[in-house]
This record gives C-alpha cells, sequence and structure tokens, in this order.
C-alpha cells in the first residue's frame, strides 16, 4: 500500500543519565488504520520508545513525524491532544475512585463549580456502547477484577478522541477467553479506524492480531516487515539475535518417588483470594509440576505454606516422608528448599544491597564466606561473578545494587542464588513473569535441568506457553481447590485450560 | 436527669464547641493536605505564626479583620514554604514539616522579643479580637439560643467549612484530581494533571487553614500571644484528621471528641482534682483514641 504514514520514527535515540543507550537511531513508520506489532526483550527499548511517543519521556536525538510533519510531544496532555492514547501495562488507574471518575479524570464535565457526575455517567456508558466494552460506571475500581480494570484503562484512553492506542503487553494480565475478548475488541477498533501499536513478546498473539511487526534489539531497529511476509522462526531470530534453541517439550516425564506430599491442606487466610479448601497434591522427584489458575485462586497461600511462611489451619505437608509441621523457613530450606518468588525485588532480593549481598544471602553464615562474625568480602566476590557469568547476568558490577538491574538480570542472579543450593525442592513462583525470551529460555532450560537430575519442581506460572512447555503434570486452581488434574499431553492447549481456571468446568 | 444536670449541660456545649474550633479548622486544613498526598506536619508551627502575625499586625493597624488576614497569610506563605523544601529542593516532607515547626516555635519568640522586649507574652501590643455573633430570633429561643447563637464568629467558620471542604473534596473537579494527586499521582500525571501544582495548592489551602486556627487562639478569646500558646493543638489536629478517615464530616467528628476531652479537663481542673493530671487528658485522648481507631481498623482489615 502507498498510504502515508500515520506515525514515523526517525532516529531517535535516547540515553538516560547514567549513560545507558536505551535507543539508538531506530526509524520505522506505521500506517493509519492498522495493527502493529512491537516486539522485543525487555530492555529492547520497546516501552521507552512508546513513552516518548506518550510524552512520558523526551528523545535525546531524533524526531516523530506525525501525518508527515515533526511534532514535539512533551507531556501525556499533548499526546492526548495530539490523539495517541495509551494503556499501561500496569494500569494507571485510581483504586479508590469509581470508574467513571477514573475515566474523565483530567478532562471533567462541569456543571457550575461541580462535577457534574450525570454528564460523566453518560459520557462513559456511550464509550461503553460504542468500543463494545461492558463496564459499570458506578463501580469503585478497586473491586474490578484485573480484566474489567482493563477494559476500564482501555475505555479511559479512547475517552479522549484518539487515533492511535498504544498497549503495552496488554495480554500478560489475561485468561485465553478474556485474551480472546480483549482481541476481538482490538479488531473492532482497527474496523472503525483506530490505528493500534501493540507491545508483546508473544509471538502467537503477534500472529494473531497485528498485520505488521517491528522488532527491537538491544535498542536498535533489528527487523521491520509485514506479518505475511515474515515466518515465526526469523522473528524469533530477530528478537533474540542468534537461532533459537529447539523448543523444550515435556510432558509425560516417569517420575519417581513422591518427595513433598500436601494432604488435606486448608488454609483460613485474611486475603481470601490467599485461602486453600482442602488441597492434595504430591511432587515427586525428578518431575516438574504445573500450577495454573487466574491470579488469586490460591497460589499465594499454597506457596506460604510450602516455604513455611504460614502453617496450615487443618492437614498436613511431608517432605520426604517427614511431616513439616512447625517448621520455619530456614528449617525448610535446611531440609533442600529453594523458592524463586513472583516478586524478584521483593521477596526475591533487597534491591538497595548489592549483587554481592543479593547472591549471598542465606549462605552467608557458610565457612566458605565468614570467618567468626566478620564476612569474607573477597570470596563473596569471587562467587557472586562466577554467578553473572554462568548465568550471564548483565550488570554494571558485582558491587551495584540490584535496583541497577532489569527484572530479568536480576530474576538472574536469583536464581543462580536458589539453584546453587542444589535443592530437593524448588518453587518457582512466576519464575518468567515480564523477562525477556532469552532470560525466559535460560530459566527454563534450567528448571528441566534441575528436574532431570532428580530435583522437584513445583512451577506455578500464568503463562499457560511455559505451563505447557516445562510441566509434566499439571494441577489447576481455582478459589482454593483443585479443579482440574492433567496428564501433560502433546494435545493439551491453553484453550481446553481456560474454562478450568475461570471455574466453568471441574475434572477433580 | 435533673433540670440543674441538663442547664449545666448546655452551658458546657459552647465551651466545647470554643475549644474543638481550632482543633476543627487546623483538622481540616490537614485533612486537604493528606488527601494530597502531602501530609501537612507543619500544621502546629504554621498555627502559631498565624497567631502571632494576627496579633502584630492587628496591634500595627488596629483592625481586627486585617489582623486576621495577617494570620491566613503567614499560614498560606509558611505552606508554600514547606512546598518550596519538599517540591523544589526536594527535602523530605515530614522532617521538613519538622524543622518548620520547631523554627516557628523559635522564630515567634525571637520576633516577640524583638517588638515587646518579653519573651513571655504580647502583654505590652494593644492586639484585637475577632467577634462573637448573635444569630437574630434563634438567639432568643431558650436551649436552641445557647446552642446555636452567641458563638464566636470563627467558630461558625470553621463548622461552616466542614460541609465545603468535604462537598469540594467528593464533588468538584478540582476535588477529584487532588485525590487522585494523592492517591496515585502517577496515574494523575498521566490523566494530564499537574501534580506539583496540586500538592502547592493543597499545602497552601492547608497552611490558610491553620493560620485561620491560629488566629482564633490569639484573637478569639484573649487579645495576646504568648510562646508556644498552639500547645500542641496541631499534633491534636493531625490525630483528629486520622481519627477522621480522610473524610470531612469524620474529621469533625473526631475534633469534637477531640474538643471534648480538652473542655472536660478545663472544667475538672476546678473540681479539686489535681490540674496537672487534669491538664494531661487532652493529649491522653488522642492518644487512646488512636490506639481504638488502629484496633478496629485492623479488625476490619482482618474481615475483608
Amino acid at each position: 500500500m502507498t498510504d502515508r504514514p500515520l506515525i514515523a520514527f526517525a532516529g531517535i535515540s535516547k540515553t538516560y543519565g547514567n549513560g545507558t543507550l536505551a535507543l539508538d537511531d531506530v526509524s520505522f513508520a506505521i500506517r493509519p488504520g492498522v495493527i502493529h506489532a512491537v516486539c522485543g526483550e525487555n530492555g529492547a527499548g520497546k516501552s521507552t520508545l512508546m513513552k516518548i511517543l506518550f510524552g512520558l519521556e523526551q528523545p535525546t536525538s531524533g524526531s516523530i513525524l506525525l501525518d508527515g510533519e515533526a511534532v514535539a510531544i512533551p507531556s501525556p496532555r499533548i499526546a492526548a491532544e495530539k490523539g495517541i492514547g495509551m494503556v499501561h501495562q500496569h494500569f494507571s488507574l485510581v483504586p479508590s475512585l469509581s470508574v467513571s471518575e477514573n475515566i474523565v479524570l483530567g478532562q471533567e464535565p462541569r456543571r457550575g463549580a461541580f462535577l457534574d457526575r450525570v454528564a460523566a455517567r453518560r459520557r462513559v456508558e456511550e464509550l461503553s456502547r460504542r468500543y463494545n466494552l461492558a463496564v459499570d460506571p458506578d463501580a469503585t475500581v478497586r473491586t474490578l477484577s484485573v480484566a474489567a480494570q482493563q477494559k476500564v484503562e482501555i475505555l479511559k484512553a479512547l475517552s479522549r478522541d484518539v487515533r492511535v492506542l498504544i498497549l503495552d503487553e496488554p495480554t500478560a494480565v489475561l485468561t485465553p477467553p478474556e485474551t480472546d475478548e480483549l482481541f476481538d475488541r482490538l479488531r473492532d477498533m482497527r474496523a472503525a479506524g483506530l490505528t493500534i501499536l501493540f507491545i508483546s513478546h508473544k509471538l502467537r498473539e503477534v500472529r494473531a492480531l497485528a498485520s505488521h511487526v517491528t522488532v527491537l534489539r538491544a535498542g536498535k531497529l533489528a527487523g521491520d516487515a509485514p506479518l505475511a511476509a515474515i515466518d515465526d522462526e526469523a522473528i524469533a531470530r530477530l528478537v533474540m539475535g542468534q537461532a533459537a534453541g529447539p523448543a523444550l517439550k515435556r510432558g509425560g516425564r516417569v517420575s519417581g518417588t513422591p518427595r513433598v506430599v500436601v494432604s488435606g491442606v486448608h488454609l483460613k487466610a485474611r486475603d481470601a483470594n490467599d485461602r486453600l479448601e482442602g488441597i492434595d497434591l504430591t511432587v515427586h522427584a525428578g518431575e516438574i509440576l504445573g500450577v495454573a489458575g487466574v491470579d488469586g485462586s490460591g497460589q499465594r497461600g499454597l506457596v506460604s505454606l510450602l516455604t513455611g511462611r504460614a502453617q496450615p489451619t487443618t492437614g498436613a505437608i511431608t517432605y520426604e516422608g517427614k511431616p513439616t509441621a512447625g517448621l520455619g523457613t530456614a528449617a525448610l530450606r535446611r531440609l533442600g528448599l529453594a523458592h524463586l518468588p513472583a516478586d524478584r525485588f521483593q521477596d526475591g532480593g533487597s534491591k538497595r544491597m548489592t549483587l554481592v549481598e543479593n547472591a549471598i544471602a542465606g549462605a552467608h553464615r557458610l565457612a566458605a564466606f565468614s570467618t567468626g562474625p566478620f564476612l569474607k568480602r573477597r570470596a563473596m566476590e569471587t562467587r557472586t561473578e562466577e554467578m553473572i557469568v554462568h548465568y550471564k547476568v548483565r550488570c554494571p558490577g558485582p558491587n551495584a545494587p540490584l535496583s541497577a538491574l532489569s527484572g530479568g538480570n536480576a530474576q538472574k542472579l536469583i536464581a543462580a542464588r536458589e539453584f546453587a543450593t542444589e535443592p530437593h525442592f524448588m518453587i518457582a513462583d512466576q519464575p518468567t513473569r515480564g523477562i525477556d525470551v532469552a532470560a525466559a529460555a535460560f530459566l527454563h532450560e534450567r528448571l528441566a535441568e534441575l528436574a532431570a537430575k532428580g530435583g522437584a519442581v513445583l512451577l506455578i506460572t500464568a503463562d499457560l506457553d511455559e505451563l505447557l512447555t516445562l510441566s509434566d503434570r499439571i494441577v489447576i486452581l481455582y478459589a482454593g481447590r483443585i479443579v482440574a488434574r492433567l496428564e501433560n499431553e502433546p494435545g493439551l492447549t491453553p484453550e481446553r485450560l481456560g474454562p478450568y481456571m475461570l471455574g466453568l468446568e471441574s475434572a477433580a | 436527669m435533673t433540670d440543674f444536670d441538663l442547664a449545666s449541660l448546655i452551658t458546657f456545649i459552647p465551651a466545647i464547641l470554643r475549644v474543638t474550633t481550632p482543633i476543627l479548622l487546623a483538622a481540616l486544613g490537614v485533612l486537604i493536605s493528606e488527601r494530597a498526598g502531602v501530609l501537612n506536619i507543619g500544621v502546629e508551627g504554621m498555627m502559631l505564626t498565624g497567631a502571632f502575625a494576627g496579633v502584630v499586625v492587628s496591634a500595627a493597624t488596629g483592625s481586627a479583620s486585617l489582623g486576621f488576614l495577617a494570620a491566613l497569610i503567614a499560614g498560606g506563605l509558611l505552606g508554600a514554604l514547606l512546598s518550596f523544601a519538599v517540591h523544589v529542593l526536594k527535602s523530605d516532607l515530614i522532617l521538613s514539616g519538622i524543622a518548620l515547626n520547631m523554627a516557628a516555635a523559635a522564630g515567634t519568640t525571637l520576633l516577640l522579643f524583638m517588638l515587646t522586649g518579653d519573651k513571655g507574652m504580647s502583654g505590652s501590643l494593644s492586639s484585637k479580637v475577632l467577634p462573637h455573633l448573635t444569630v437574630p430570633v434563634i438567639a432568643g429561643i431558650p436551649v436552641l439560643g445557647t446552642l446555636l447563637s452567641g458563638h464566636h464568629i470563627l467558630t461558625y467558620a470553621a463548622f461552616l467549612a466542614v460541609p465545603g471542604v468535604g462537598l469540594f473534596l467528593m464533588r468538584t473537579p478540582m476535588g477529584l484530581r487532588l485525590r487522585a494527586v494523592g492517591e496515585n499521582p502517577e496515574s494523575a500525571a498521566i490523566a494530564g494533571i499537574n501534580v506539583r501544582r496540586v500538592q502547592i495548592g493543597a499545602l497552601v489551602t492547608s497552611g490558610v487553614f491553620a493560620g485561620a486556627a491560629g488566629a482564633f487562639l490569639s484573637m478569639g478569646y484573649v487579645s495576646w500571644f504568648s510562646q508556644n500558646m498552639s500547645a500542641g493543638r496541631g499534633f491534636i489536629a493531625l490525630a483528629a484528621e486520622v481519627m477522621g478517615h480522610g473524610s470531612a464530616s469524620g474529621t469533625m467528628f473526631a475534633s469534637l471528641l477531640l474538643g471534648l476531652a480538652e473542655a472536660a479537663s478545663i472544667a475538672l481542673q476546678g473540681a479539686g482534682l489535681p490540674s496537672e493530671l487534669m491538664q494531661t487528658v487532652p493529649y491522653l485522648v488522642p492518644v487512646i483514641a488512636l490506639v481504638v481507631h488502629a484496633r478496629r481498623r485492623q479488625r476490619q482489615l482482618a474481615r475483608a
């Protein structure tokens, strides 16, 4: 087609104050009325580029052309005036305000000195009807499900007469049916003339939705092509910068002796999302047991029980035949537990401490790292440097704070620490959430390797591709119960898991 | 209950309203700052400075209104100063507020000494007093008259400000933006709201309320300023705001409870109990109230 591009990035570079080059001379164009995907690893520059387009960041050099004219976008307000809206990965909603208050925030209809709440509600209902996104205008945002909050976030972006809608990893928080619904709505919007910029690192979704893909790698443009002209492998190569390894696919592995047995466990928790109502499961030596479920189906409760941070209200857990009642985290770790927590900066490591301190945490009392009350700094640094090399942690050095690392690199360091103990039982809780494809593949290999060496792995993940790639068996949690137990056969698809995850079906 | 008890109870109510007034005015100021995400710890110092400015300017000009205006401006300027420290110099909000309180206590004493040669009281300055209001018609009705008429003008202002602040926060576009800024500044910025401007406005407004509270102390019933005359009422106002759960009406009820404690302590000092002990009541009640409040909130969280 010969349409004039709606948006063109011309030689955009961005250097941060600390010298990090986030974008390096990136140029590509987006035609009007299409769904255009932007792919790349974490830290490839996708988010930075979108923030520049939305006015949250300023480019160091280069320009943005809108309808062929160079424009300056100094703030989100100006972006909105130019018809650019953004659906943020971490929603930009105010939890205590109502849906309609959130949507009109910043451009409130007035009646005299007051907010015109009737007009605000009407505006939301109109938008909701026009884009076929059902929301309750009076509901408080805090009470809504993640999928409903995303609808509000989309409506909020659409409420400002947008021509271009940016969606940053919109499916990360959705179940498969919710993702399908979102895609249908996005196709409707495109049909209505909207241009959509879709940021993702899931190739399947890019393929399903977009007509054009741009790949960024390490801040540079790695490729730009119509999807009809490029196959998945080629995209993966562009993303990763090398031939992607052969896809792992496990399933049906013969497993060894029961290592961790959870029987009849109930947990009364403060947060209803953490409650467990009679869980029975066994993790065998040499297997990866996948746990699926919508966020808040009891995963957090299960993890806190297995890591000794909570005790079951009723029921028992045994570890290699021995009951674990009353044992805390330290005692369980001595028995061979390792844990990759879901929140790597909150539970996995300490942001303000150095890589060395984070890498040695837990092992700091070993003779290798301490003499009497003092730590052996040199030995700790040497060990950390080994981990950095071994796990390919991109970092300024072993004495940098953990906060200097991207999510993926921080996770690799924490993984290095956890795998170093040669655990008998590994709990991997959302091990690759929000991290790039290469780092994720690396961690997947480590988990598979551990299982192959006879370790028992409990994999809790919202990423169904990850679940189906790694798991030998799968249990699905819904509202604190196991609603399905499945062998991971080759025919098992994310679509088959969906109804269980939403509690529509039960097979347990 | 005998007639005598009822009568003394009714005469006790104006006393409660009187001591509640400065707490309520300051607490409403704290409420506005807190909802904007910039809790005004400096309210005590702003109150004290407002009290001082009111006395000095009304003595110099001979006008109670100009003195009151000066108190408001002094409070507002300190709000702007706190905001400058936090938003421009990027200093810590809480530490800056504490510093402001200490500077206000010392600064007013110093200026008092420079102006009057006395470090304790402004007795030599002939400052003015703001008036009481008699509501026509109602004043003549027996019980209702005592309850509703004859209070200080700032008492009326404080209680009328409660629905005013409530409507502002909950029903106006500006209030909506202020709440959004206080709860999630990133979201507000993305919605095109100038977060810094909203917070500056909130701190200045908060200071104006504190200035009014200060003016009540030095120009309400007395016509003098004394060293540290705010006597911790700013901190009691902070407690009232917390107990009020972020709403204007809640803040009013909490202020009334704390005002009741102070009025009771004043009344009981004449009743033969050790006065030193009684003077602790206004400070003990907020401590107990906050403990009860925290326990209740924990239970609510546990239920949810």
